[in-house]
């Protein structure tokens, strides 16, 4: 069997390229992507680690829908961003929310407020009658309410982590073990949501020891601040849609001998609530010390998942195994003959 | 609409493995779950269960939490209603068939009563026994010297098992069960349970049971104690009753409320009170 040279490749990716635009995109709108399709927006403004409704749907648009190459696009345009600074830390506390809910208690300080969701829609994808009764009202006050673990905290039952003293910037560094903490939430925060979910779906399988209560879950809109460059004051520069989750582990033994809860947080762009849970549950899988006696853990290995949950490089390696890769085969083709040679000529 | 929504031939086998179930207490039967239009892990598993044998004649309790108003109570029971147009009650006494998540209701049932409970991780070895066929094979020699040392090691750092709710049980002295998630105080209310108990889970595709009047153990030391909840000491705001399994409520003022947590319960002992 021979190769056939690869030639011409100019070509050939000219006319493939127009074959797909011909093929694959229609006429649909990067607008109607932003308003029919927000939470593949938001997916995609998360993985692609830029806020931007706009650029992301576009980024939809020119994927034809492939949202790894979606966030791949939008990766790829934030390298030509300049990094202008870093913000004020966001605390999730003074959302402005839209949604929250607890699973930990029945009722809470503020509310469980379930807000825009279709968790308890009943799927069914013929169902011609719509929902008799139609609200409209909505309050349109600004809503702002602490997380519901803070009573916890107050009473000094949850462990709390090291803050780091620098705050990591992933894009600039990527750290070497042992990770600094502001890195990993990064890492997790950019994270490919299905990846995300399928390790943190190993730790309620046996192949961990995390069985999470969602303590706090919310969506809504963050204040984004800075420090103006010439007159020093603080100043509010953007608002970002951002979804931001705390779960609760299981007990723990401390340094101290006191015995405390664990909890994990998970925080992305846009709305993405099984991402940000995701998150919360591998983060309590990596800080929690584990008790488990049976297979190990997946999840509490930072090796394993800073280095395995990132889509746009998943994506990316996994593909490049269509490119040619005849001289490296050649070789291993080579290796085998050798070893059947070795076997005493065997055919 | 099909009544009841699924196949005939999907009820006949849901059916089937229910009754293997009941055959044999605790032994965790495998089925086909089907995709139900609510969501994996929302209770699918007790919904199929409830679907396969409800009949017009039924009257369906619903309730998550111990209330029967939560969401995804009241969302199941919608759904079951808008395919079986069936009865429903909020009275535990007036129920043929009760499904909960994470509860058995505070008034006892009754022989001839259902109890479908919702259960996220029907196998009780996950934690300490990850591969699927080991797990079997540890459950046909009703081999559970892990589960044990577990409970050992918890006990020697913790004082007791970390596990606080769905506690392990040993079922008819032959299999360990996980109970679903109901905590410590509900689980003894299994054993000898005048009432099928029937559990479902349908992401892990398992159907198991406990029969009337099987007897049903908390896997615990002989040398220590089965701690359950404790609250004592505290009454419902709201109706008054104590010696209940009850709600922590943390209000604005930074004190704890407690409530009952069964709020069937709580009304009727509200009414007999007011009456």
């Amino acid at each position: 069997m021979g190769y056939v040279a690869v030639k011409g490749g100019e070509e050939a990716i000219k006319n493939s390229l127009s074959f797909y635009d011909e093929e694959f995109k229609g006429d649909i709108k990067p607008k109607d992507i932003r308003e029919s399709l927000s939470f593949a927006v938001d997916k995609i403004m998360s993985e692609g680690s830029l806020y931007s409704k706009k650029l992301s749907s576009v980024a939809i648009k020119k994927s034809a829908g492939d949202l790894l190459n979606a966030a791949f696009f939008l990766r790829a345009h934030r390298s030509s961003c300049a990094r202008v600074g870093m913000a004020k830390t966001i605390n999730t506390d003074d959302m402005r929310i839209i949604r929250r809910v607890s699973s930990a208690f029945k009722d809470i300080q503020g509310g469980q407020i379930l807000g825009p969701s279709n968790d308890y829609e009943v799927k069914l994808i013929l169902k011609k009658v719509a929902n008799k009764t139609i609200w409209s009202e909505f309050i349109s006050d600004d809503i702002f309410v602490e997380s519901a673990l803070k009573p916890l905290r107050n009473k000094g039952l949850i462990k709390e982590l090291k803050k780091d003293r620098e705050i990591a910037d992933i894009t600039r560094i990527f750290p070497n073990s042992p990770y600094p903490r502001s890195a990993v939430l990064q890492i997790m925060s950019r994270g490919e949501g299905g990846s995300m979910l399928a390790f943190a779906y190993t730790t309620m399988r046996g192949y961990g020891d995390v069985h999470p209560t969602i303590g706090d879950l919310r969506i809504g809109k963050c204040d984004v601040k800075f420090t103006h460059p010439f007159t020093s004051k603080e100043v509010k520069i953007a608002e970002i849609e951002s979804t931001s989750c705390e779960a609760v582990g299981t007990l723990e033994k401390q340094e101290d001998g006191s015995t405390k809860l664990t909890t994990g947080y998970g925080f992305c762009f846009g709305f993405n609530e099984t991402k940000a849970i995701s998150m919360a549950i591998l983060d309590i899988s990596l800080y929690s010390s584990s008790h488990s006696i049976g297979s190990g853990s997946i999840a509490s290995d930072f090796d394993m998942i800073l280095h395995h949950i990132d889509g746009v490089e998943s994506m990316g390696f996994t593909n490049h195994y269509k490119l040619p890769h005849y001289v490296t085969f050649q070789s291993n083709l080579q290796v085998l003959m050798n070893a059947k040679e070795h076997n005493g000529g065997e055919k | 609409m099909r009544f009841a929504f699924l196949d005939e031939d999907a009820k006949k086998e849901i059916r089937r493995a229910t009754l293997k179930a009941i055959a044999i207490p605790g032994y965790q039967v495998s089925f086909a779950s089907r995709e139900l239009p609510i969501a994996r892990g929302w209770g699918t598993g007790g919904l199929q269960v409830t679907l396969s044998i409800i009949t017009q004649k039924d009257s369906l309790k619903v309730i998550d939490q111990g209330c029967d108003g939560s969401v995804n109570a009241v969302n199941i029971r919608n759904f079951i209603t808008s395919v079986t147009n069936v009865e429903t009650t909020n009275e535990v006494d007036k129920a043929s068939i009760i499904q909960s998540r994470h509860r058995i209701p505070e008034k006892q049932m009754q022989e001839g009563q259902v109890l479908v409970l919702q259960v996220p991780e029907p196998e009780v070895l996950t934690n300490v026994e990850a591969n699927a066929s080991k797990q079997k094979i540890m459950h046909a020699n009703s081999d559970y010297a892990k589960l044990w040392v577990l409970l050992y090691e918890d006990t020697s750092q913790f004082g007791d098992s970390r596990i606080g709710n769905r506690y392990p049980v040993m079922v008819n002295d032959r299999y360990v069960m996980d109970p679903s998630p109901i905590p410590k105080y509900d689980t003894l209310n299994l054993d000898n349970s005048k009432a099928l108990v029937l559990l479902g889970a349908g992401r892990e595709k398992k159907i198991y049971a406990v029969p009337p009047y099987t007897k049903v153990e908390p896997l615990k030391f002989d040398d220590r104690e089965f701690k359950v909840e404790d609250f004592s000491g505290q009454k419902c705001q709201r109706c008054g009753a104590s010696g209940v399994y009850m709600d922590e409520v943390h209000v604005d003022n930074g004190k704890t409320l407690y409530y009952c947590n069964d709020t069937s319960y709580c009304d009727e002992f509200l009414e007999s009170r007011n009456a």
